[in-house]
């Protein structure tokens, strides 16, 4: 549980203290501009700016460099604090979002406590949004630096809040993302809760026979990574199950899950004479709407866990299945229930779901030969709809056009938005290896079907995704290439036409030729899409991206952590990935965690309420409007041989919201880090008459 | 260019929290969609922690106009949104009371990819402040700076 003191806990030994500066020494400011290579300093002028903040009170150096984050630059920093007594610095580069962490890490290298540092975005929020008035550019730096040096003469040292954390993880997604980052963490010695939203595991990978780029087979690659994970006593797993609630932080989330019953005992025997007796049929998931299922089912032979279940959106409750229902082996009236656990951390594996293109898109859904690449691997998978024959509605198939990027790339304005509004305007990255990889595995398995591959451009990008491109080139598979602006036209049958046509391709590997295909199949290679995952947002407050993939801190430098600490991504959740990809980001978001989690108590940013006893007249609106439960408490004590009462914040508890700050009628009260006078001193830096500015813009 | 000793140049605070409008603002820099330079973002943490107090300080000292991007119903901050909007509200009433145009202070929902609703707001801004121009050099004096209860 946590320290809910927030206390400091003492250094462990063998642990550099940071020196802690005096808040009353007089403030000795190192202004650092970065040029950003040309970024800042194509619009920005780095030196006169450089020049200018010399001449603020309190600055003893300023300096411009090309790269403040390069090893160079950050040596600039730290020898000044060590060798001209530096005790303040401001850098003005890149997004605080990028480097801050970079550059308070050079601070504390030097001896200097970290949060003695402010960083100004001058490449976001200056340079790269006023290329056409350097001028202005480059007053607006120095006014914006001047208010960050107004803030690091009132700045104090801080301490982080350090707290205990449960070594216990949460993973959201039970598909091979959330199965191998719980595998990984739960090695390290870690609890692992993983909690499925349907009844089984394994994720989109069940659904596939064969997987690229080694055409493993994919249910027993599947096979395996399960049986480690049922085998791992460290994890526990929750089918059925989603999370509807949470509050805390990191190192103490409390989470509230709610699983819906299976409706069926593991032990029942009578499977297929309840199925057969079911009356429902609805459309099956698993194979894409291909075929349908019944309300009692189970989605394949060998799925994880092995029973069948009650799909409770779609049973009547007839009551046909319980004739076979010894002993309650079928339990129609079991209700969900709902149950909390505690963890320290997260990991948010929800996987993807593929495009599904509205109706008339290139003939889908008017036309019953217009299917989609997810379609095709079940009718080529030897479970599937066919038994793995490449066949149609009872007909062999005997030409096959399959047409890229369809979902993906999607112009404003040119393709129908989705109805959220929203357009797919990224590339989904893996389908077109996983087209290739179909149509080479039919070229293998019936090689007298005519392929045509219709594409846009191919991105065959990975390590070895390229030889199904050069496979499918040499293995009598005809490439057509069209434009964006000229997409090729929906399926249509002709009269006296044996098989339907894909009509106009317009091909630019023949100069434009207009060519008609007659096929009795067309494969949309479709886009991915993340899995809808608005409530765990709203959950979490974690953000999407404009992509409505969830999204990392920074897709280089923090490429699975979310804004909020202590919950990571991993996979597809993130943005489109093969398998090998999803089980490298799973592995990172692991180490992430368990980096969090392995000494079981985590540091938070000091960035809550502190108040000032000496102000504090214990009013007690602070703790009327405090919105968080616990964060702050009215405690009486002896001042002058009088009793009285004053106002004490619970760190841990406090996320730093300042409420309480504006409410306070002493002004006795602010967020560490971010307080009022600092703010009210950065205005009269922005609005002052700078002296700095003459001579000088 | 204009210095202050000469006519000056509006100035714009833009309160920008980092959960919303900060991120807003870094994503349209990362688009690099030019808006005009007379803008000053300070990253927040949240607008609830400024009182009406604050602001009419922020217009005594020559700001023109004030944006509050705060990340409305996504805030990370419980009850902080409606607490923002309750302090916004009330500083509207003082300034309707000392004769100071209201739109110059504008609260405004960013969200961290919410590029076109930020430079909208700031478009929005100038146009206000090319209407109604500078805030006057004396505003009536400010009531000692204490946040209403409640």
């Amino acid at each position: 549980m946590p320290d809910t003191t927030g206390e400091p806990v003492p250094a462990e030994k063998g642990q550099v203290q940071p020196q802690s500066a005096s808040p009353d020494e007089e403030p000795r400011i190192g202004v650092y501009v970065c040029h950003c290579g040309d970024n800042i300093g194509d619009v920005v002028d780095c030196e006169q700016t450089a020049e200018a903040l010399g001449k603020l009170g309190n600055v003893v150096v300023s300096r411009s460099y090309i790269f403040m984050c390069s090893d160079p630059g950050q040596k600039l920093i730290t020898d000044d604090i060590k060798e001209k007594g530096v005790n303040r610095v401001v850098v003005g580069a890149c997004s605080m979002f990028l480097h801050e962490q970079t550059f308070r890490q050079a601070v504390s290298r030097a001896g200097l406590n970290p949060y003695l540092y402010y960083h100004i975005g001058l490449r976001e929020q200056d340079s790269w949004v006023h290329h056409e008035c350097p001028e202005e550019a480059t007053e607006k730096a120095i006014r914006l630096m001047s208010a960050g040096v107004a803030k690091a003469r009132l700045m104090r040292p801080l301490e982080p809040v350090r707290l205990e954390a449960a070594k216990h993880a949460l993973v959201i997604g039970g598909g091979v993302a959330g199965l191998r980052a719980a595998l990984d963490m739960a090695r390290r010695g870690l609890k692992v809760t993983l909690v499925e939203k349907t009844h089984f595991l394994g994720g989109r990978t069940a659904q596939w026979e064969h997987v690229f780029p080694t055409d493993e087979d994919a249910r027993t690659l599947l096979r395996g990574l399960i049986e480690k994970v049922l085998a791992e006593p460290n994890i526990t797993i929750h089918t059925g199950a989603e999370v509807v609630a949470a509050k805390g932080y990191v190192g103490d989330f409390q989470i509230r899950i709610r699983q819906q019953p299976r409706g069926v005992s593991d032990d029942f025997e009578a499977v297929e004479q309840a199925i057969a007796a079911c009356p429902v049929e609805v459309p099956d998931e698993f194979d894409y709407g291909l075929t349908t299922r019944k309300a009692i089912y189970r989605p394949y032979e060998e799925c994880t866990p092995a029973g069948v279940v009650i799909d409770w959106e779609h049973c009547t409750r007839c009551e046909k299945c319980l004739e076979f229902s010894n002993n309650g082996g079928i339990r129609l009236d079991d209700a969900p229930h709902e149950f909390e656990i505690n963890v320290g951390a997260m990991v948010v594996a929800t996987g993807f779901r593929p495009y599904e293109p509205p109706q008339g898109e290139l003939g889908y859904g008017e036309f019953p030969e217009v299917i989609t690449l997810p379609q095709l691997e079940r009718i080529l998978a030897s479970d599937g709809p066919t038994g793995g024959r490449l066949e149609w509605n009872g007909h062999p198939i005997r030409n096959l056009a399959m047409i890229h990027c369809v979902g993906s790339r999607q112009i404003e304005g040119v393709h129908k938005p989705q109805p959220d509004g929203n357009v797919n305007d990224y590339c989904s990255r893996v389908c077109c290896t996983a087209t290739l990889s179909a149509a080479n595995q039919i070229r293998e398995y019936f090689p007298d079907v005519n392929i045509f591959d219709v594409y846009e451009d191919i991105r065959t990008y990975g390590r070895g995704h390229e030889d199904y491109y050069l496979q499918a080139s040499e293995n009598r598979i005809t490439f057509l290439r069209y434009v964006a602006e000229e997409t090729p036209e929906g399926v249509k049958a002709q009269k006296g036409d044996q098989q339907p046509r894909l009509g106009r391709v317009k091909d630019h590997l023949t100069w434009g030729e207009e060519i008609e295909l007659p096929v009795d199949l067309v494969v949309l290679a479709v886009g991915v899409m993340p899995s809808p995952v608005d409530d765990l947002v709203v959950v979490f407050k974690i953000s999407p991206g404009h992509d409505r993939f969830l999204l990392e801190v920074h897709p280089k430098l923090r490429p699975v952590e979310t804004a909020v600490t202590g919950i990571v991504l991993a996979g597809a959740a993130q943005g489109p990935m093969n398998i090998q990809e999803s089980c490298a980001a799973a592995g990172a978001a692991a180490s992430k965690v368990e980096g969090l989690l392995s000494q079981g108590r985590v540091e938070l940013e000091p960035y809550v309420a502190q108040v000032d006893p000496e102000r504090c007249q214990g009013t007690g609106e602070c703790v009327r409007v405090c919105p968080q439960e616990d964060a702050i408490h009215l405690e009486t004590f002896s001042v002058s041989g009088r009793e009285v009462q004053r106002a004490v914040v619970t760190p841990a508890n406090c996320n730093g919201c300042g409420v309480c700050v504006s409410a306070c009628p002493n002004r006795a009260i602010d967020v560490q880090g971010w307080r009022l006078d600092d703010y009210e001193a950065m205005v009269d830096a922005l609005t002052a008459e700078i002296p700095a500015l003459e001579g000088v813009v | 260019m204009k210095t202050n000793a000469q006519t000056r140049a509006p100035k714009i605070l833009i309160l920008a929290t980092l959960s919303g409008g900060y991120r807003g603002a870094d994503a349209a820099g990362q688009s690099q969609l030019e808006y005009a330079p007379d803008t000053y973002i300070l990253p927040v943490m949240s607008a609830a922690m400024f009182p009406e107090s604050f602001y009419w300080r922020a217009f005594e000292r020559g700001v023109d106009g004030i944006i509050v991007m705060y990340s409305g119903t996504d805030s990370p901050y419980k009850g902080a949104p409606e607490k923002t909007a309750e302090i916004i509200n009330r500083t509207y009433e003082r300034m309707k009371e000392r004769g100071l145009d209201t739109q110059r202070l504008r609260l405004a929902a960013i969200c961290t990819v919410c590029v076109r609703p930020f430079l909208k707001e700031i478009r929005q801004m100038n146009e206000v402040l090319d209407e109604i121009g500078l805030v006057p050099s004396s505003l009536p004096p400010a009531r000692e700076a204490q946040a209403e209860p409640g």
